[in-house]
């Protein structure tokens, strides 16, 4: 299963939890797990039914330009990056 | 930089520690003796830039910072002192900086970045450092950035983590390609210590040095995630959006024997 990390701003919704494991083909699937978990992880992340444009998605280190579609291996590792500006 | 200027010897012995490191020696410190640099707010990130690179012998630095010193600041701001409570921000830090490098050309500009100043800025320098809190005022840095064929840091943190990439107009990513839209939730204040900020400044700091020089290999199409909670950092690959609103129609220029573009 795909090891899904957790950023920081989000881990008030999860608990604390850092990561979590997930059995899915896409970054959609990933989400749609999480949201199981974590009930109002996807607002956060989606908007009108896509990747919000302020958060970036990385798959097994690559940050990815397909959004939701992107596809997931099982040994995958999903980080999402939202932006920061602080400064 | 075809014609550098030459180091007087309170210069040579100023720089003398970092002249040492190879490849840098007298043309690497002449090379940044003729450098300018612009950087974008001097919060706890873009003051301690600014610092770095007066201390390294940067040439003239464009400071752009509106606003007085508020006690909230002195947690992060190290430009920022305790007896310029309530006076402007611009001359605390022009004053430390001066006080560290007289031979550091400051022109201090005391208003924030937008769609109105960007161009005007950057037209001023060879480069710019962005450390705004603002994605507004990124965003402007990065569009001017991008008309100009001017590359730009981007440092920027948020509690114990950070991001760092540099973007070389029409070679990476933009910040547009990354982040096409600020995130939902964003807020103006943000959880921060200073050691944090100062941590993503330091760096972006070594990334102005090694453009500069042309020594080391930039953090270009890459941007460096840092989780400091965990000490868990990461180099990301990133790649350009051909559908980029700000950089997708931009050609790369002729590569030249700096780093700068």
């Amino acid at each position: 299963m795909a090891t899904v990390f957790i950023p920081t701003s989000l881990r008030s919704l999860s608990g604390g939890v850092r990561s979590i494991q997930a059995n899915a083909s896409n970054v959609r699937e990933v989400i749609d797990h999480l949201e199981e978990h974590f009930p109002g992880m996807r607002d956060r992340l989606c908007e009108n039914g896509e990747l919000r444009k302020g958060i970036a998605v990385a798959v097994d280190s690559r940050v990815c330009s397909h959004g939701l579609l992107e596809k997931i291996s099982p040994d995958s590792e999903v980080h999402f990056v939202p932006g920061v500006s602080g400064g | 930089m075809s014609e550098l200027p030459e180091l007087s010897d309170e210069e040579r012995s100023r720089y003398a520690w970092q002249m040492w490191t190879p490849d840098i020696g007298e043309e690497g410190q002449r090379r940044l003796k003729a450098a300018s640099v612009l950087v974008s707010r001097l919060g706890g990130v873009g003051g301690t830039v600014a610092y770095y690179l007066a201390a390294a012998g940067v040439g003239k630095l464009v400071l752009a910072h509106a606003g007085n010193v508020k006690p909230s600041d002195l947690n992060r701001q190290l430009l920022m002192t305790t007896n310029w409570l309530g006076n402007p921000r611009i001359e605390s830090a022009t004053r430390r900086l001066k006080e560290l490098n007289p031979h550091t050309e400051i022109v201090p500009v005391a208003e924030n970045i937008s769609s109105e100043n960007a161009d005007r800025l950057v037209s001023q320098v060879d480069l710019v450092v962005d450390a705004a809190p603002l994605f507004s005022e990124r965003y402007a840095m990065n569009e001017a950035c991008v008309r100009s064929r001017k590359p730009l840091v981007e440092s920027a943190m948020y509690d114990f983590s950070a991001q760092l990439t540099t973007i070389i107009p029409g070679r990476t990513p933009c910040l547009s390609c990354i982040y096409p839209d600020d995130p939902a939730n964003w807020k103006r204040e943000f959880p921060v210590f200073g050691a944090v900020s100062g941590t993503v400044a330091s760096l972006a700091a070594v990334e102005v040095i090694k453009l500069v020089t042309g020594v080391g290999t930039p953090l270009t199409g890459q941007m460096l995630w840092m989780n400091l909670r965990e000490m868990d950092n990461r180099k990301l690959p990133i790649e350009r959006r051909s559908d980029c609103p700000v950089c997708g129609s931009v050609d790369a220029e002729p590569s030249t024997d700096s780093n700068l573009g």
